[in-house]
């Protein structure tokens, strides 16, 4: 659980075409990010 | 996003024709860090959705949210 006013702690990963995401690349920006469970699956 | 890797979040963008990144967190280091995984051996994420603010801080989180609202409602809000 993260409160509001937390660092956002840095990250570093590939997106679905391969291309490398990370916060650092992002800064200066608002994100919105949610996780789902699993690709294609309505669970 | 998600565990998956580039490969099954792709065919998952491609069959609904998402204009939006699909993350690979295939490591769980950021499903850890973020709080939609208990460890790295977990296997699925929880539903988190968060909003990080240009300042690089937390401006939103909850720990569970509806996909086919929480997007559109969290881009309103930014």
């Amino acid at each position: 659980m993260m409160k509001p006013g937390d660092p956002a702690p840095a990250f570093s990963v590939k997106d679905h075409l391969g291309n490398e995401v990370s916060l650092e690349k992002l800064r200066g920006k608002s994100l919105v990010l949610w996780f789902f469970p699993k690709a294609d699956t309505p669970g | 996003m998600s565990f998956d890797t580039p490969q099954e979040n792709r065919a998952f963008a491609e069959k609904f024709g998402f204009d939006f990144p699909l993350l690979c967190d295939v490591d769980r280091k950021m499903g850890v860090a973020y709080g939609a995984a208990d460890s790295p051996q977990s296997s699925n994420a929880q539903r988190i959705g968060v909003i990080v603010g240009p300042d690089g801080r937390i401006a939103e989180w909850l720990p569970k949210v509806d996909p086919s609202t929480y997007p559109r409602d969290a881009l309103k809000r930014i």
